[in-house]
């Protein structure tokens, strides 16, 4: 429940002209206006511009998928582990579907040096979700996730060559989150975070 | 940098996606300042507001091609880099948000009135970072972005009525402060 004048909301939000709003409510409008342009103001001192610097990042040409698992491996780093209370159930579960799809004798056929893994986030309002990585290269559109039973769960199985792999979901073509229940997380070489998932080879 | 009589956003698009990676400065140069700002204001620190920022122009480069509407690219960006600022603020918690910016030294070139306008900064910085980062998130993209709620809503992902109802809670909160400090 509001506790100042709804008044001043309708003023702020353009839905009351200044000239309708009641004159003991104008001070408190002026004020919320005047904080606003205060925070709106340039921001103090020399303006560093971050063209040089986005732009030499992005001319630098992107490490092949072998190097930048080899990166990952030989560079020392801290590791984010995360597994959230809510979500401990369906941990397990990935993992055991992860484990049984490694090692089980159920699985579909597999070429030597490839395994299985299971994408699976939880994205009730999405209309899409994809799972971007340095298996396709960060591509969307190669592996779709989806929501059989519209139940906000969102899962893709797929055939893998056996590796270490960077991945997030794509959610609505535009939204990049990192899958919190992956096996890691990792901050990668600009600072972001990406999820890791391990693909075993199944045993021959 | 002057932008006046670059391309527009969805032939800026083409040109980088064609291949023309120089062409990503237009975007650079156009949208940093604002973008700044923003992160600037939720995140309290200059430098935490850079890193997020360049984070953002990069990770927006390399996914430029998922940008469904080019001609909408200034929401696009906007989403990129609340969702960056939101990865850095649950890295550190709320209580801990810096206002790097230093309290303005007097000089004796100041006015009154300067100083004042400076004194009131820092209040109104202060009550900011006190919102919760959702509250802080919508009160900046609508009063000092100047986003409509229909723009928040495509950056934020959230319904317009929670948008608005944060705004709001915002709006209360600093009003408070400005009231308790008058």
């Amino acid at each position: 429940m509001s506790v100042i004048d709804p008044r001043i909301h309708q003023a702020l939000d353009g839905e009351l002209a200044s000239e309708a709003v009641p004159a003991e409510l104008r001070r408190a409008v002026a004020q919320l206006v005047a904080a606003a342009d205060l925070l709106a103001a340039p921001l103090p001192g020399p303006a560093a511009s971050l063209e040089s610097r986005v732009m030499a990042e992005i001319r630098r040409p992107a490490p092949s998928r072998a190097r930048r698992v080899m990166g990952w491996l030989v560079t020392p780093r801290a590791i984010i582990l995360r597994v959230r209370p809510a979500w401990s159930v369906a941990f397990a579960a990935v993992v055991a579907a992860l484990t049984l799809f490694t090692t089980g004798h159920d699985g579909p056929e597999l070429a030597e040096h490839e395994g299985i893994a299971q994408f699976v986030g939880r994205f009730p309002e999405a209309q899409s979700v994809h799972a971007v990585g340095t298996f396709n290269d960060w591509r969307p559109g190669s592996i779709a996730l989806e929501d059989q039973d519209h139940d906000g769960v969102w899962r893709a199985t797929v055939v893998l060559p056996a590796g270490t792999y960077e991945y997030m979901f794509v959610v609505d073509g535009e939204r990049w989150v990192p899958d919190h229940l992956a096996e890691r997380l990792v901050a990668d070489d600009f600072g972001r975070e990406n999820s890791i998932v391990i693909v075993r080879a199944a045993p021959r | 940098m002057d932008v006046r009589g670059a391309p527009p956003d969805a032939e800026v698009v083409a040109l980088v996606l064609a291949g023309d990676t120089e062409a990503f400065g237009f975007v650079i140069r156009r949208y940093e300042a604002g973008l700044l700002r923003f992160a600037t204001r939720m995140l309290g620190s200059r430098d935490a507001a850079q890193d997020a920022v360049a984070e953002s122009f990069v990770r927006a480069y390399r996914h430029l091609a998922t940008c469904r509407e080019p001609a909408r690219l200034r929401t696009w960006l906007y989403r990129i880099v609340t969702n960056r600022c939101k990865s850095h603020l649950v890295r550190r918690s709320v209580a801990d948000v810096p206002l790097d910016d230093a309290p303005p030294v007097a000089d004796p070139a100041d006015t009154e009135a300067a100083l004042e306008r400076a004194d009131l900064l820092v209040l109104v910085e202060q009550a900011l970072a006190d919102l919760s980062p959702d509250k802080r998130e919508a009160f900046v993209l609508k009063h000092v972005e100047g986003l409509s709620y229909e723009e928040m809503a495509v950056v934020t992902g959230e319904r317009i009525p929670t948008l608005k109802m944060r705004v709001h809670r915002a709006r209360e909160a600093l009003l408070k402060v400005l009231e308790d400090h008058a």
